[in-house]
């Protein structure tokens, strides 16, 4: 059932999202707006498209990189990071 | 331009860098292409320029002295185009392949390239990433690489910065011959009067031989390139199964592939090599795309997570012998070819460009080319596609 | 019978998996969202009333969601990927990530109803976290119940603009200024369409008066044309310009806001339509769309489409094409059934007025001349124009394909969906040409529909 309270981290913070949210959508609304930073000039960035088309709100979940926040369902303890570059 | 010395075709690498060496004899060159800079063979490949991939023969002496002539020539025209010495690890995992890599190697170093034997551990203080399955490996520190469509437009543009120029989007259809001797060629817009053509076409130079009324078996080889999204660094040189070098000499028409990993400056990840004799067959072949992911992932097993992203498709020109056709025709005076460098026409360029521009100016030439020369093939030897 | 596959549950791809369906055909359909309705009827919860309050019309996207569901020939996979389409022979093959593993599709008969996207155009510091697209502020609404941001401005051109700013208030945002670039009268243009199409109407007063109880005034003739960023690089503030018929700034003023979202209509996603090869053509508003006949079949016999990707035109003419679509589908695949008169007219009549929008929302060419060398064209790549110019200039590239292989401008992740049709008219722009259609149809020829893990592709057979 979508809009139970769940808690995963993003690098050090624990944020509460209501399931079925994306981890992008969960973060925005904690306020989080930078999810990486470019690895040619260190810019940050956040969501944009919010649909899964343009790629720039990665971040590292899991472990794994170059992942949508956009599109992935926020799941309980699940670790979220800042991606720096093209990898952590 | 009026009266061009000569008449490139082909805007290649090959061709970029033989008219660069024209140019740089102080010969009136033009360039001629049916499409942009770069836009065949030269844009599908991953910008090799290697020692490794070859045995002790004079095809090892043209990539020898090419490799030392792309730094001269990266400093020549102000770099731009991601030359890098990165160097190559060659890996066998079989009692044979290893046996087979170590004769090479031997071979390869009295003929004078740098090698280092690597064991496991020295392996991994290298590329810590690599499979525990790797267990002997040989580095060739002369191995280089290049982004090969920023070399072909940096050269270009060296090329009309010293008075050279280039058409583009204008298809040859004849080549104008009077006495068995070149006198110009005709596109489909224009009309250009020149004594010495040089077909540097790659994979279509057999059709401008036909168009001068000669001949040259060069034929396609499809090869596929996959591509990843940008990654860190995780791949440090450029890492292959020594199958490749059995594979590029080949002559077998089935699919046959052996992984080659590199890193680029970009950040993604070129995995190759397929090679496939199916003529020119467009798309996408899946099957194909499937086993250099696994050859890849069997080499750098954390490649799995990686995205794929794209695959480049090219298609190789090579002739019968495998070696590249560097020289005058066998029949028609004034028309030169530089073409069939097969998968090593990044790697062999300012060489064969140097070779050409000596023979035609009469200079001497820093090897022997009679094994390059198109004089080798008999009419029997050429198979049409 | 064969198996009708349909790819896409938006107003399309519903409306034909119900109409081939209810002609007798089986149906797989296909969609990459975990739940039905497309970008247009996109859900969070199942609490509908709390939903109702970000759409217009949810009841029709949940009465074919619900007729979908419902219907046992229509089987569903939400959350499938496709990441490579191709054809041969009279045989579509889709390879399809679902549930985490590939599966292979060979289908003779497919409806492909991919819908569209926001379309976007480089400006400086477009790329700062805090600018967002007018689909993606909604897509946070309704799929999350998430507001992107308290202070909102909405700006770009075209209707999609009025339900953003009404969802941002009803979320308990406030839109602080909302700007149309095209002048208000341009809805003039053709009164007739405007009559016939009266539901419409109604759509537009529900978001006009939504605005206005929000105290929003709509500003017409002015444009976002640069983005600045705050201490810790998060949108801080927007340049708003009085712009020109062209798009050409008058004069400036800047407003701070912590939300940008700006969208200039829509781009169809054709990509799995080209990859299988269906021949694709050039829409009034310069975008790639898919060629279709009277009967919605594409250039390949037994291949369909349906919704944006035949021409931007909103929900209510893809549900009609859709409709159509599903029926020649079926039809196509032996079942007795035949598009009627009705469905024909019905789609005309939503054409016409879908035919009005884009006249009434031009993207002039002036805003090219909001960016300066070192705003990013390419967001993946970030690639700058600076770069894009040394490429023509210096490097001889004479069409967008060859810029972009010399710069990596569009060869990023997101593979040229959001720089690409920008890139080509800044190319052409450039070199002082018009692009042709062969520039605009190769930026979007994508072979790899959508990036997969490495793994993946080998694991499969």
């Amino acid at each position: 059932m979508s809009g139970s309270d769940l808690q995963f981290t993003f690098d050090d913070q624990i944020i509460t999202a209501k399931s079925g949210q994306s981890v992008g959508a969960a973060l925005l609304a904690a306020d989080v707006r930078k999810l990486r930073t470019t690895r040619f000039d260190q810019n940050p960035r956040g969501v944009f498209c919010g649909i899964g088309v343009c790629f720039d709100c990665l971040v590292v979940i899991d472990g794994i990189a170059s992942q949508r926040a956009c599109i992935v369902e926020v799941k309980p303890g699940m670790k979220v990071q800042t991606q720096v570059g093209s990898n952590a | 331009m009026k009266n061009p010395d000569a008449i490139v075709i082909g805007a290649g690498v090959v061709g970029a860098c033989t008219a660069l060496s024209l140019v740089n004899a102080g010969l009136k060159v033009l360039v001629i292409d049916r499409g942009p800079v770069a836009s065949g063979t030269t844009g599908a490949g991953e910008g090799n320029i290697l020692v490794s991939d070859k045995e002790p023969s004079a095809e090892l002496t043209l990539a020898v002295r090419s490799r030392d002539a792309w730094f001269e020539l990266n400093t020549d025209i102000g770099g731009g185009f991601e030359l890098e010495p990165k160097g190559g690890v060659v890996v066998s995992r079989s009692e044979k392949g290893i046996a087979n890599l170590k004769k090479l190697s031997q071979l390869q170093k009295s003929n004078g390239i740098e090698v280092v034997e690597l064991d496991a551990a020295g392996l991994r203080k290298i590329e810590p990433l690599i499979s525990e399955s790797v267990e002997y490996a040989v580095l060739y520190p002369g191995d280089a690489q290049c982004q090969p469509m920023l070399a072909a437009a940096q050269i270009m543009r060296a090329v009309r910065k010293r008075g050279g120029q280039f058409i583009q989007g204008e298809n040859v259809i004849s080549i104008n011959i009077s006495s068995g001797r070149v006198i110009g060629l005709k596109t489909d817009k224009n009309n250009y009067s020149c004594p010495i053509i040089i077909n540097a076409t790659g994979t279509w130079a057999g059709e401008i031989a036909n168009m001068a009324g000669s001949y040259l078996p060069i034929m396609p080889r499809r090869g596929f390139i996959l591509v990843t999204s940008p990654v860190p660094k995780i791949v440090h040189h450029k890492v292959y199964d020594a199958d490749y070098v059995a594979n590029v000499a080949s002559s077998d028409a089935d699919l046959q592939s052996s992984a080659v990993v590199e890193g680029t400056e970009s950040g993604t990840i070129l995995i190759g090599a397929s090679r496939e004799r199916v003529g020119f067959k467009s798309g996408l072949d899946v099957a194909v795309l499937r086993q250099l992911a696994r050859q890849a992932i069997s080499l750098f097993p954390i490649l799995s997570n990686m995205l794929f992203l794209r695959a480049y498709r090219g298609f190789r020109p090579y002739a019968p012998d495998h070696l590249p056709v560097i020289g005058e025709d066998a029949n028609v005076l004034g028309l030169w070819h530089a073409a069939g460098h097969e998968g090593a026409g990044i790697g062999l360029s300012p060489a064969t460009g140097e070779l050409i521009t000596a023979l035609i100016t009469g200079n001497k030439t820093f090897m022997d080319p009679t094994p390059f020369s198109p004089k080798r093939f008999k009419e029997s030897a050429h198979v049409r596609i | 019978m064969h198996n009708v596959v349909i790819i896409g549950t938006g107003p399309a791809g519903l409306s034909a998996a119900l109409s081939a369906a209810a002609a007798g055909a089986p149906v797989l359909l296909l969609d990459n969202n975990p739940r039905l309705g497309g970008q247009y009827w996109r859900t969070f919860t199942e609490d509908t009333e709390h939903e109702q309050s970000q759409h217009f019309d949810l009841e029709t996207g949940l009465i074919l969601i619900n007729a979908v569901k419902a219907r046992k020939e229509i089987e569903v996979w939400s959350g499938a990927q496709i990441w490579s389409a191709s054809h041969q022979q009279g045989v579509n093959t889709l390879r399809v990530i679902y549930k985490g593993v590939e599966k292979i599709i060979n289908t003779k008969n497919l409806v492909i109803c991919t819908g569209a996207y926001d379309r976007t155009l480089p400006f400086p510091g477009w790329d700062i976290p805090g600018v967002m697209t007018p689909g993606g502020v909604q897509s946070l609404l309704k799929g999350h119940g998430v507001l992107a941001g308290k202070k909102v401005v909405v700006a770009g051109s075209g209707p999609f603009l009025l339900p953003v700013a009404a969802g941002v208030i009803k979320a308990g945002g406030s839109v602080l200024e909302l700007l149309e670039a095209n002048k208000s009268h341009r809805w003039l243009l053709s009164p007739l369409t405007l009559l016939e199409n009266i539901a419409k109407f109604k759509e537009a007063f529900y978001y006009i008066k939504t605005i206005s109880a929000g105290k929003v005034r709509a500003r017409f003739g002015q444009a976002v044309v640069a983005a600045h960023r705050g201490d810790h690089g998060e949108l801080e503030s927007v340049d708003i310009a009085v712009i020109n018929r062209n798009f050409k700034v008058k004069k400036i003023r800047n407003v701070k806001c912590d939300v940008a979202a700006i969208g200039w209509g829509f781009t169809a996603d054709t990509s799995i339509a080209g990859a299988l090869g269906c021949v694709q053509v050039i829409a009034k508003d310069d975008g790639v769309v898919v060629s279709v006949d009277n009967d919605q079949q594409t250039s390949i016999p037994g291949v369909f489409a349906a919704g944006e990707i035949t021409g931007i035109g909103g929900s209510d003419l893809s549900m009609a094409e859709g409709v159509i679509a599903g029926l020649a589908a079926a039809k196509y695949v032996g079942c007795d059934v035949n598009v009627l008169k009705v469905h024909r007219k019905r789609r005309a009549k939503k054409q016409r007025f879908a035919d009005a929008l884009i006249k009434s929302y031009p993207v002039k060419a002036g805003w090219k001349s909001w960016l300066n060398d070192q705003t990013i064209i390419c967001r993946c790549e970030e690639v700058d124009l600076s770069d894009l110019k040394h490429a023509i200039e210096e490097l001889g590239a004479t069409d967008s394909r060859t810029a972009k292989l010399l710069t990596r401008c569009g060869m990023g992740l997101c593979q040229g969906r959001v720089c690409g049709r920008s890139v080509v008219d800044l190319v052409a722009s450039e070199i002082k040409i018009s692009p042709t259609d062969t520039d605009r149809i190769s930026a979007v020829n994508r072979p790899i529909i959508s990036p997969i893990p490495l793994g993946v592709l080998a694991a499969g057979e």
